[in-house]
């Protein structure tokens, strides 16, 4: 893999340059203390303030990116009394500072959208599209445990960049031809690294990994929930009784793509809209006839784990959990992947 | 371009006929000549039906694949696009998208003896069927309709099930839980028709539609009776909104009732995590 040098005194005139051509999507703290994936302005100072609001640094996103091909609202169509017109967005994305856990998440999610009916307003979104990841040197959350689902804290592929953090500057890999392209573009931002840069990456990555302190036998609780009925009925049910269906835990996990459909109507014209839907809410099976087939809550909690962790890994070979650790801290009632994972592998009750 | 699996075409109410007190049967035609003249379906699709601004819905085809020109849809008002598909008259406009999901199998089922077991709207679905084989009658040996509803007024399609009567070799046999007066067929649940025709599970197939509980029944009454699971088939209801695999709605264990079935025989049923509320 190519490998370049960043200054990180740099990036603020590389951003000034890309943000011409692209859409720039980046952690910003702009209001409040959480970290968001939000777009930066176009010129000015408001620019160079957005710029100074990126966190690059041991924190992640309260979200995962997945909001910026899949918003939590957007439009299929708008129509009036006799006709309909279509509404795809297809802007050009620029990305920095993607988590290895979150790209493994967009890229499962691409995966999904591509699968057998291919769904054209997220394939449009994600048409035009630059990856910069930035592998994680500690992790953001007590709750990551990438390590374990062999999501991270760095990536293998799958990006176009990865910056790999040192001082003063980031070493950044080079993982696509549009990566090699871009670094070609803007050259006068990369340097070539010294000759033992093959030594250092790794140490910096293994003393990364060794970081994550959360383990488990991830593995192993895939076998498990292969089995037919592994988990008796008990476990979802002393789960059900403490979560409180909110959907939160859906909501933030980068490979949910679950979404309602219905049509916002004002006078005779109007739009038709999707938004993220979560299958432990009741209304989510309930059929017309009033007849619901996961009425009960222990029902819609088994569906939730085992869709992740049974029949996601069916399908595609890869859990649909990628050890973020988003579910468990932003849980009210301290309800965690990782908590199921570690009851059933390791037999004992964390919930 | 990519095809947006999710954009609507509108079509023409051409005929509307009344079914029972809250159904109606639709004729439509799609708006676009080019694409009314070459649109197919299976027998066991459904499609998308938009009344735009109240909303879409899945809706099962009834018209039969060998009677092309049109599409029937048999729609009982229950909810809100329903509802507005039914305030609708002749030459008013809804939006199709599909036809989504498997079919009934037919090449498959020649040379056997049919049973349909439908309850209520069930019959809808098993109709595109139904006439299909009937206009193949020759291919078939032979076809029994066991149908069952909540009155004689909630019978649908009552001057087709005296047509299918007078088809040699093909019977009729009704049944409703509360009569009229002169009600000449049997009271009660579907399952107390095997107390006026003999089911032979030899060489036969039984394709069944119905609410859940009546489903559950009727599997039990074909399997007591000899059915083997592969040779009972029976098409699925389930809450939809995208009708192609991707909102997760109907999602079940690890397949989708909208891509996946929704024909499904009791072989496949059985495979579905039961938990998940299945039927």
């Amino acid at each position: 893999m190519k490998i370049k040098i960043l200054k990180k005194e740099d990036l603020k005139g590389l951003l000034k340059e890309v943000v011409k051509e692209w859409n720039v999507y980046a952690p910003q703290r702009n209001l409040g203390s959480d970290l968001w994936f939000e777009t930066l302005p176009k010129a000015g100072q408001e620019l160079d303030q957005a710029i100074e609001n990126i966190v690059l640094g041991d924190v992640n996103t309260v979200i995962s990116p997945k909001d910026i091909f899949f918003p939590q609202l957007e439009s299929c169509f708008e129509f009036s009394a006799d006709s309909i017109k279509e509404t795809v967005e297809f802007s050009p994305k620029f990305l920095l500072g993607v988590r290895a856990c979150d790209l493994r998440g967009i890229l499962f999610t691409d995966d999904f959208y591509k699968r057998n009916f291919q769904d054209k307003y997220y394939l449009s979104r994600i048409k035009d599209r630059f990856i910069v990841v930035k592998g994680c040197i500690k992790p953001p959350r007590v709750t990551c445990f990438c390590t374990s689902a062999k999501t991270g804290p760095f990536a293998d592929g799958g990006f176009d960049l990865q910056l790999v953090e040192s001082s003063d500057a980031y070493f950044v890999e080079v993982g696509s031809r549009k990566g090699e392209e871009f670094i070609k573009k803007h050259e006068e931002f990369f340097k070539d690294p010294a000759n033992n840069v093959t030594e250092i990456i790794p140490q910096i990555k293994s003393k990364a990994a060794e970081s994550v302190e959360l383990k488990m036998d991830f593995q192993k609780a895939l076998e498990l929930m292969a089995k037919d009925n592994f988990i008796p009925e008990e476990n979802y049910k002393r789960i059900g009784e403490r979560c409180i269906y909110c959907g939160g835990c859906l909501y933030v996990c980068p490979t949910c793509t679950c979404f309602n459909v219905f049509d916002n109507v004002k006078d005779k014209s109007g739009a038709r809209l999707r938004n993220w839907d979560a299958c432990v809410f009741e209304g989510y099976t309930r059929e017309t006839s009033g007849h619901n087939p996961r009425k009960e809550k222990w029902q819609r909690t088994s569906r939730r784990y085992e869709h992740k962790l049974k029949y996601d890994y069916m399908v595609t070979g890869t859990s649909g959990c990628i050890g973020c650790g988003r579910c468990l801290s932003s849980c009210p009632v301290d309800i965690g992947i990782s908590k199921f994972i570690q009851e059933i592998t390791e037999k004992r009750k964390m919930m | 371009m990519m095809k947006n699996e999710y954009i609507p075409y509108p079509a023409i109410i051409e005929e509307i006929r009344r079914e029972a007190p809250d159904t109606k049967t639709f004729r439509l035609r799609f708006k676009d000549k080019k694409l009314a003249e070459t649109f197919t379906y299976k027998q066991g699709q459904f499609m998308e039906v938009s009344v735009l601004g109240a909303g879409e819905a899945p809706i099962s085809i009834t018209s039969s694949p060998s009677r092309p020109g049109f599409l029937e849809l048999t729609i009982r008002a229950a909810g809100m696009v329903t509802k507005a598909i039914h305030s609708l008259n002749i030459g008013d406009c809804v939006y199709l998208r599909g036809p989504y999901g498997n079919a009934f199998p037919f090449e498959e089922i020649k040379g056997k003896n049919i049973y349909f077991v439908a309850g209520g709207i069930g019959l809808a679905p098993l109709r595109s069927l139904i006439n299909l084989v009937l206009d193949n009658r020759k291919d078939f040996k032979h076809i029994k309709i066991l149908y069952g509803s909540k009155s004689t007024d909630e019978l649908c399609f009552k001057n087709e099930l005296e047509l299918w009567k007078s088809i040699p070799d093909t019977e009729v046999w009704l049944t409703v839980d509360k009569p009229c007066d002169g009600w000449g067929c049997r009271v009660g649940v579907v399952t107390e028709l095997w107390k006026d025709t003999h089911i032979d599970p030899n060489n036969s197939v039984s394709i069944v539609c119905g609410p859940p509980i009546m489903m559950k029944f009727v599997i039990a009454k074909l399997t007591e009776s000899g059915f083997s699971d592969e040779n009972i088939i029976m098409t699925l209801e389930r809450y939809m909104k995208c009708g192609i695999g991707k909102c997760g709605h109907c999602n079940i264990g690890e397949k989708f009732v909208c891509i996946d079935g929704p024909v499904f025989s009791f072989t496949q049923v059985k495979t579905l995590p039961h938990k998940e509320g299945v039927i």
